[in-house]
C-alpha cells in the first residue's frame, strides 16, 4: 500500500494572507531571455573560430541554428513561464549571460544578446515566486525502479555533459572555459527548477527507500561513463584524478564533518600514502603497496592526532597546519631520501593485476578505463565507510564531540580515543588514495602536497556539505574539475574558490548537499 | 550510603573553589545542595562525575573510591550528571540525544528505557525526530533529564534543573524529580532556588565559598532563620 506513505501537504488549506503572484509576472523576464537567446551575441567575428553556437555576426547566415548556450537559454526562457520555475531559470540565464559578457568583453567585443538576457534573468529572479516546494507521493515499487533507473541515467548524462563541456583544452577550443561555465549556469538553472518543483527531494526520498537498488544502479551508471561522450582516454584520466581527490575529501569529511576536527594539513596523508607506495612500487605488487600506504598514513595520523588531543578549535587548526608544513618541507628537502626532493620519484610502474597493465585499454574500452574503474571503487568504498560510521555508535560519539565536547564526556564518550580514531580513519583513507595517485601518475613530487591542496580539499568538504555522504564527492568534483576546465584562469584559482565559498555560505550555509 | 564525598579541595589557578566540602547521599534519598552563585555547587558535581579531578579528598560510590576515575568510568559505575544549563546536543534529534545518554550501555534494554522516557515525557515521544535545539526551555530540561535517565544510574545528579523556566515548568520538573524519588532513584540536586530544593530534599547542605556551612533535614533548614534570611529572601 502506498497510501500510508502519503505525506501531509504543507498547509495549503489555510488561506494565505498574501495573494500568490500571478503567473504573468514572469512573462516579461522570460520574453527578454528568449529575445536575448535569439539575438547576436558578439558585434564582431571572433578570432579563433566561431563563438559557440554562432554567437557572432555570422549568426545572420543561419539564424535558426540554435545550439549550445543559446539552446540552453531558449529552454530556460520557456521554463521560466512555469510559475515555480521562474526564479531558478532566471538565475541560470543570468549566470550564462554574465559568463559570456565577461568572456566577450575580455576579447574586446561587445555583446547585444548578453545584457538583454541578463536583464531578463534579473527580472525573473526579482519578480519570481518564492514558495516551499510541493511534496509528492512516492510511487509503488513497480514504478519506482524504472523511475530510479531513468533518474540515474539522466544523472550519468549530466555528469558526462558537465565533464566534456567546453572540450579538452585551449588547444582545441579557445572558448572552452566560457562554454564550460555557461553549461554550469544551465545546470544550476536545471537543478534549481527541479528542486523548486520538489522533484529532487522526491527522488532522494525514493532512492532512500530503495536504497540497495539505488546504490547498485548508481555504481553501474558510474561504470558506464566510458560509453558516453566522456569515453576517451583523456576524460577517463581526468575523471580518475577527480575520483582520487574525491576519495581524499571524503576521508577529510570524516575528520572535519563528523568529528569536527579542523585539519589544515590533511593533504600530507595523501602524500605519505603516495610516497610509501612509490618507494615500494618496484618491490611489491600494488595491493601490498596500497595497504602499506594506508597503514603508514594511518599510523602517522595517530602520531599527529595524539598530541593534538589537548588543543581545541583554532589551536588544533594551527597544529595540523604546522604538521602539513613540516611534511611539505621534509619532502621538498628529501629528508630520509624517501621523496626524491626536487627531482620527485619518477618511473613508478603502472598498476598491473593478472597481467593486465592498468594504463592499457581493455576490450573496446578507452585506455585509462581501469584506473577510472579503480577510483570509482575507491570512492564507493570510502563513501560506504563514511555512511556506516556516520550511523554507528562511533559516529554518534563524534557528532556529540563536535557539538559539545564537555557534555560528550559526561555522557561517557571517551573523547581522546574517539578523536584519535577519526584521525586514524581519515589518514588511512587518504593514504590509500595516495597509493593509487602515485601509480596512476607514474611520478610523485612534493609539489602536489602543498597547503593550497589542503585548503582545496577543505573547501570541497564545506562546499559539498559537512558530514553528508555525497557532499564531498560533489564538492571535490566541482573544485577539481574547474581548474582543469579553466586553465586560462589558473592564477585566479584560489580567488575564485574563495568567491564560490562566500556565495555558498551566504545562500546555502549547509553546503550544496544538505541533509 | 550511595555517595560519600570527604573533604574535597579544588582550585582553579589560585582560586580555591572547593575548600573541604563533605557530603553524603543515602540510598534512595534526595539530597539538596544550595548556595549562592559561585559557591562551588557545580564544581562539587563535576568532581563527583569525574569531569574535574579534586586535588585532595575522597569520593566513594557504594564504598568504592571513584575520585581517580575518568568520566566514562564514573558513569559506568553508576553516576549520571544532568548538567547546568541543560547542554543538549542541539543539532541532534530527541532520539539521538537519548541514545547518547545510553552511550555506554551494551545491553538489550536501551529501547525499553527509551520508551519509558517517552512515557514519562509524552512531548518527547511525539517529537522524537525533531532537533533538540527547536525545543522550549522546559522541554529541553525534560530531554536533559531523560538523557541522564538513559544511563540507568544508581545516582542521578541535577545541576539547577529549574533554571530559567516558567513557574508552570518548574512545577512540572519538580514533580518529575519527586516521581523519580518515589520510584526509588537516589538523587543529588543542586539549586539556587532554595525553597524548591529544600521542600523536595530529605537532607540539605548549604555551601558557601567552597565550604559546607550548614546541613540538616530539608524541613529544618527551611525553618532555620539564617537560611531564610540568606537564601529565601
Ligand atoms: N573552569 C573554571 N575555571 C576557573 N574558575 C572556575 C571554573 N569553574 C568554576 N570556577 C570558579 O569556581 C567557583 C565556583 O564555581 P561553581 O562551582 O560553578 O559555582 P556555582 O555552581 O555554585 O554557581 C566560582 O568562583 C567560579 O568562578
Ligand atoms: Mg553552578
Amino acid at each position: 500500500m502506498t497510501s500510508s506513505f502519503v505525506r501531509d501537504r504543507p498547509v495549503t488549506e489555510a488561506p494565505s494572507r498574501r495573494e500568490p503572484r500571478p503567473a504573468w509576472r514572469s512573462a516579461p523576464g522570460a520574453a527578454l531571455v528568449l529575445l536575448g537567446a535569439l539575438s547576436p551575441w558578439a558585434s564582431a567575428v571572433i578570432p579563433g573560430g566561431a563563438y559557440p553556437g554562432l554567437a557572432t555576426l555570422q549568426f545572420f547566415d543561419a539564424p535558426y541554428l540554435v545550439t549550445g548556450f543559446r539552446l540552453h537559454l531558449l529552454l530556460l526562457g520557456l521554463a521560466a513561464l512555469l510559475p515555480r520555475a521562474s526564479r531558478a531559470a532566471g538565475a541560470g540565464a543570468a549566470v550564462i549571460a554574465l559568463v559570456h559578457i565577461a568572456f566577450l568583453a575580455a576579447l574586446g567585443v561587445l555583446s547585444f544578446g548578453g545584457p538583454v538576457t541578463l536583464a531578463g534573468g534579473a527580472l525573473l529572479i526579482w519578480l519570481g515566486r518564492r514558495e516551499p516546494a510541493p511534496e509528492w507521493k512516492l510511487p509503488s515499487r513497480a514504478l519506482a525502479w524504472p523511475i530510479l533507473v531513468a533518474a540515474f541515467a539522466a544523472l550519468l548524462w549530466a555528469v558526462s555533459a558537465m565533464l566534456t563541456a567546453g572540450g579538452q583544452s585551449r588547444a582545441t577550443n579557445p572558448h572552452g572555459g566560457a562554454e564550460f561555465l555557461s553549461f554550469l549556469g544551465f545546470a544550476v538553472g536545471l537543478f534549481g527548477i527541479l528542486s523548486a518543483y520538489g522533484v529532487l527531494s522526491w527522488l532522494s526520498a525514493l532512492a532512500e527507500r530503495h536504497r540497495a537498488f539505488s546504490l547498485t544502479v548508481l555504481l553501474a551508471c558510474a561504470m558506464l561513463l566510458p560509453l558516453t561522450e566522456a569515453g576517451t582516454g583523456y576524460w577517463m584520466t581526468v575523471a580518475s584524478t577527480i575520483g582520487i581527490y574525491a576519495a581524499t575529501a571524503i576521508g577529510l569529511n570524516i575528520v572535519v564533518g563528523l568529528a569536527g576536527l579542523l585539519d589544515l594539513g590533511y593533504v600530507a596523508f595523501l602524500g605519505i600514502g603516495a610516497f610509501t607506495a612509490a618507494n615500494l612500487a618496484h618491490v611489491v605488487s600494488f595491493p601490498v603497496a596500497a595497504l602499506a600506504g594506508a597503514v603508514v598514513a594511518g599510523l602517522l595520523g595517530v602520531v599527529v592526532g595524539a598530541p593534538t588531543l589537548r588543543v581545541r578549535g583554532d589551536y588544533l587548526a594551527i597544529v595540523t597546519l604546522a604538521f602539513g608544513e613540516i611534511f611539505f618541507r621534509a619532502a621538498q628537502n628529501d629528508i630520509g631520501g624517501l621523496t626524491g626532493g626536487a627531482n620527485s620519484i619518477p618511473g613508478i610502474p603502472p598498476i598491473t593485476l593478472f597481467g593486465q597493465g592498468f594504463d592499457q585499454p581493455v576490450g573496446g574500452l578507452p585506455a585509462g578505463f581501469l584506473y577510472y574503474a579503480l577510483t570509482v571503487l575507491l570512492v564507493a568504498g570510502t563513501m560506504a565507510v563514511l555512511a556506516n560510521l556516520k550511523h554507528s555508535r562511533t559516529g554518534r560519539a563524534w557528532l556529540a564531540i563536535r557539538e559539545d565536547e564537555d557534555v560528550a564526556r559526561a555522557m561517557g564518550v571517551r573523547t581522546g580515543r574517539a578523536k584519535i580514531l577519526a584521525f586514524l580513519v581519515g589518514a588511512t583513507l587518504a593514504g590509500l588514495a595516495g597509493a593509487v595517485f602515485a601509480h596512476k601518475l607514474g611520478t610523485v613530487g612534493y609539489e602536489s602536497f602543498d597547503f593550497s591542496e589542503s585548503v582545496t580539499l577543505l573547501a570541497a568538504v564545506i562546499l559539498g556539505g559537512m558530514g553528508t555522504v555525497p557532499g564531498a564527492l560533489v564538492g571535490a568534483s566541482l573544485l577539481f574539475v574547474l581548474p582543469e576546465k579553466l586553465r586560462e584562469f589558473s592564477d585566479y584559482r584560489l580567488m575564485l574558490f574563495g568567491l564560490a565559498l562566500i556565495l555558498i555560505m551566504r545562500f546555502r550555509p549547509k553546503g550544496l548537499v544538505s541533509s | 550510603m550511595t555517595l560519600v564525598a570527604e573533604r574535597l579541595f579544588m582550585s582553579f589557578g589560585g582560586l580555591l573553589a572547593l575548600d573541604g566540602v563533605s557530603l553524603t547521599v543515602p540510598d534512595g534519598g534526595v539530597v539538596g545542595l544550595i548556595g549562592t552563585n559561585g559557591a562551588g555547587k557545580s564544581t562539587v558535581l563535576k568532581a563527583v562525575s569525574g569531569l574535574l579531578r579534586p586535588h585532595r579528598g575522597e569520593i566513594r560510590l557504594r564504598g568504592r573510591p571513584i575520585h581517580h576515575l575518568p568520566a566514562h568510568a564514573v558513569l559506568a559505575a553508576g553516576v549520571a550528571h544532568c548538567p547546568e544549563g541543560r547542554r543538549l546536543f542541539a543539532g541532534m534529534t530527541v532520539e539521538e540525544n537519548l541514545r547518547l545518554g545510553g552511550h555506554l550501555r551494551r545491553d538489550r534494554h536501551v529501547a525499553k528505557d527509551m520508551a519509558r522516557v517517552y512515557d514519562l515525557f509524552p512531548v518527547l515521544g511525539e517529537r522524537r525526530t525533531q532537533r533538540a535545539g527547536l525545543f522550549s526551555g522546559g522541554e529541553q530540561q525534560m530531554l536533559a533529564i531523560g538523557r541522564a535517565l538513559m544511563a540507568r544510574p544508581a545516582l542521578l545528579m541535577f545541576d539547577e534543573p529549574t533554571m530559567g523556566l516558567s513557574p508552570i515548568m518548574i512545577r512540572r520538573i519538580l514533580d518529575t524529580i519527586a516521581l523519580l524519588r518515589n520510584q526509588g532513584t537516589t538523587i543529588l540536586m543542586v539549586e539556587q532556588n532554595a525553597l524548591a530544593a529544600l521542600m523536595l530534599a530529605d537532607h540539605g547542605y548549604v555551601i558557601d565559598l567552597g565550604r559546607t556551612t550548614m546541613s540538616g533535614p530539608g524541613t529544618d533548614l527551611l525553618a532555620d532563620p539564617r537560611v531564610r534570611a540568606a537564601y529565601l529572601g
